[in-house]
């Protein structure tokens, strides 16, 4: 066998495990492996900043279902891959994250551009390595991806000293991964199963809680089914928007902090949550002592951990949702026959919520434009085929309400980490991935400013997205804050960004086309016109007025139960009869 | 709060203490004693962890703990009765 250097080895390695697109910077640690990259088949984007590699490896990851890849050197170059790591922990995105290391004999010495990143990244990072021998490099390389991809996806780091990438090895790829500490459990339990079809016959107030476990494992026609099936009532919390079609008949929206009336108050309401792929995570319960009080919990995940974690679960499936679905659906088609609960009282009054209580704004009294109203028309006139991403904000809520997802993978947002900066880096990630299909990042003009520099590489790679600001000139959901729990002392939510920067003008500057937006009259033709520009990036500052907020809300720490549908405004309970 | 003793199987790989400390860290569980040494085989080494937990965090301590990727096995010992084996996928319990 003949030999290769480590480098040769890594990126041999790489394309063994079918990696077609990398997101990286190069530098001193990790220039060894940037030789044969630039002989190698894999598309190499060259960023502009290491977080904007990594938002994009989960952008990639999220639309295509397969592990994003992101590549950085030692020291600093490790250390901005921090936050888009610990994000696509927190939304379980397949990542593999290559690093550069100083070289073996000086890790520990505080040598130039050295960071323990491993040690960084050990708390959230599904796993990592340090390899400071090549002969190590095809078997980590093997191993990270599968780690990756299977049982709950995550992030996993490979952190490559200098000189094991210099040095000589002979290259093997390994045939088999077989890890003794990690068998994902796939095949749902059978006992667990016929349980779980049992006390869905038992239940008068069904409703599956769906989590964006449902996309991540393929499931939504299974779910699709099975809602069917049972004629009960679903919510998709912000990270399954899409996995289950808004046009649905029993769609009652998203559920939590800024969900519907119908969908919070159902789950508080049910007898029953059939819960798939998701994690009672504080933003959808509330106050988790007051949440769905009277409610049995099936929960079905594919990581163990997850299971009495925040909830006690009555009954615990664990395994792949599309395995569980699978074998629950002709399950409970069974039990069915034997005993059809009689859902139609539960379901008349949830549809009575949801009559009564639809997602509203009002028009701003001086006829300037209403951020909400933007996002609504973008969403009408691209279509339910677009891939959006969000920032983090006001308008990522909008953006979660006021648009129809009737497909999975083309709703992508920073949900459980709330990473500013997400949407343009994601929105290039997504495009690489889906390059004929549309994508809009729907940012605010604070998070546009922490990671705009990749439309440069969006510019210069032909990733043409498109840019949605809504300018606000605010860091608006604090400023909400400020209004309803500080007394409206804005302190430091100001940014005057109908000022400064000059949104069009950076845009153009950056080889983008530049547009903007202030009159409710032009906005359906200014979107027109970016959705008529294909060949280039596009960014279109729509300059909203700043005072709206988002609604329904539940106060953070507080019962779902206290959920407003204005300021000081509940809603109308004596009128429904729940 | 009751004491539990775990006996936890790991590779032994570097940086596999310091990812069990650190999970115990994190999570704000309550190490009690924690003790490492080494087994027949030179590849795995043998932790046992004492924690203060109760009732459902005892398996949310097994459970994380699990999913560690260098955590082969986990064993709570009893102190008057037989080892209860968590194996790497605790079994289905109701
Ligand atoms: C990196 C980071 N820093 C700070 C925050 C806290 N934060 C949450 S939303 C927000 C305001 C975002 O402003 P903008 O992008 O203009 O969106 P808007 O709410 O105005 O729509 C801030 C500062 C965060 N989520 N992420
Ligand atoms: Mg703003």
């Amino acid at each position: 066998m003949s030999q290769v250097t480590g480098a040769q080895s890594l990126v041999n390695s790489l394309e063994a495990a079918g990696v077609d697109v990398m997101f990286g910077i190069p530098g001193g640690a990790i220039l060894p492996a940037y030789d044969p990259i630039f002989d190698s088949k894999i598309r190499h984007i060259l960023v502009r900043h290491e977080q904007g590699a990594g938002h994009a490896a989960t952008g990639y990851a999220q639309v295509t279902g397969r592990v994003g890849v992101c590549i950085a050197t030692s020291g600093p170059g490790a250390t901005n891959l921090v936050t888009p790591l610990a994000d696509a922990a927190m939304d379980s995105v397949p990542m593999v994250a290559i690093t550069g290391q100083v070289p073996s004999l000086a890790i520990g010495t505080d040598a130039f551009q050295e960071a323990d990143i491993r040690g960084i990244t050990m708390p959230f990072a599904k796993h990592n390595y340090l390899i400071t021998d090549p002969a190590d490099i095809p078997r980590a390389i093997a191993e990270a991806f599968h780690i990756a991809s299977t049982g709950r996806p995550g992030p996993v780091l490979v952190d490559i000293a200098k000189d094991a990438l210099q040095k000589m090895t002979d290259f093997k790829y390994p045939t088999s991964v077989n890890l003794k500490g990690y068998q994902p459990r796939l095949e749902p339990n059978a006992q667990a199963i016929a349980d779980a079809a049992a006390l869905i016959t038992q239940s008068s107030k069904p409703i599956f809680y769906v989590g964006g476990g449902v996309i991540k494992a393929d499931a939504h026609r299974e779910l699709l089914e099975i809602a069917n099936l049972l004629g009960a009532p679903v919510v998709t919390t912000l990270m399954a928007r899409g996995a289950f079609p808004d046009s649905h008949p029993l769609h009652l929206g998203m559920p939590g902090m800024h969900g519907t009336v119908a969908a919070v108050t159902a789950l508080q309401k049910a007898d029953l949550l059939i819960t798939l792929g998701a994690r009672f995570d504080d933003r959808v319960t509330g106050k988790l002592s007051t949440f769905a009080q009277n409610a049995k919990v099936i929960h079905c995940d594919v990581d163990p951990a997850e299971i009495h974690k925040n909830r006690f679960a009555d009954v615990p499936v664990i395994g792949d949702l599309k395995h569980t679905l699978q074998a629950l659906i002709p399950e409970l088609r069974a039990a069915l026959k034997k005993h059809q609960p009689d859902l139609s009282e539960w379901l008349r009054q949830m549809n009575s919520l949801k009559s009564s209580y639809p997602l509203g704004y009002d028009q701003p009294a001086d006829g300037s434009l209403s951020p909400q109203y933007v996002i609504e028309r973008l969403g009408k006139i691209s279509g339910p085929d677009t891939i959006f991403t969000s920032g983090v904000g006001q308008h990522q809520m909008w953006a979660a309400q006021f648009i129809s997802y009737e497909n999975p993978r083309t709703w992508l947002n920073s949900g459980g980490l709330g990473t500013m900066g997400y949407a343009v880096p994601a929105a290039m990630g997504a495009k690489v991935g889906a390059p004929d299909t549309t994508v809009w990042a729907i940012d605010g003009d604070g998070c546009f400013q922490m990671t705009n520099q990749e439309l440069v590489t969006c510019a210069l790679n032909n990733i043409p997205v498109k840019i949605a600001i809504i300018n606000n000139e605010s860091l608006g959901m604090v400023r909400q804050w400020q209004t309803l729990f500080y007394e409206g002392r804005y302190s430091n939510t100001s940014l005057d960004s109908k000022r400064v920067p000059n949104f069009p003008m950076l845009a153009e500057a950056m080889g983008c086309v530049g547009l903007s937006c202030e009159r409710p009259e032009d906005v359906d033709a200014t979107i027109e016109k970016a959705m008529s520009i294909n060949d280039q990036p596009v960014v279109v500052d729509f300059r909203v007025h700043r005072d709206a907020m988002v609604w329904p809300m539940v106060a953070a720490g507080t019962s779902n139960d206290d959920i407003m549908i204005a300021r000081e405004t509940a809603p109308d309970w004596d009128s429904q009869e729940l | 709060m009751a004491q539990h003793t775990l006996e936890v199987l790991v590779e032994n790989s570097p940086g596999v203490l310091a990812r069990v400390a650190g999970l115990f860290s994190r999570r704000a569980y309550n190490i009690e004693r924690l003790t490492v040494g080494p087994t027949a085989n030179p590849e795995v080494s043998q932790m046992d962890i004492v924690v203060s937990v109760e009732g459902h965090a005892l398996e949310q301590v097994i459970a994380q703990l699990d999913k560690l990727i260098n955590v082969i096995s986990i064993k709570e010992i009893k102190q008057e009765s037989a080892p209860e084996v968590h194996d790497t996928q605790p079994d289905y319990q109701n």
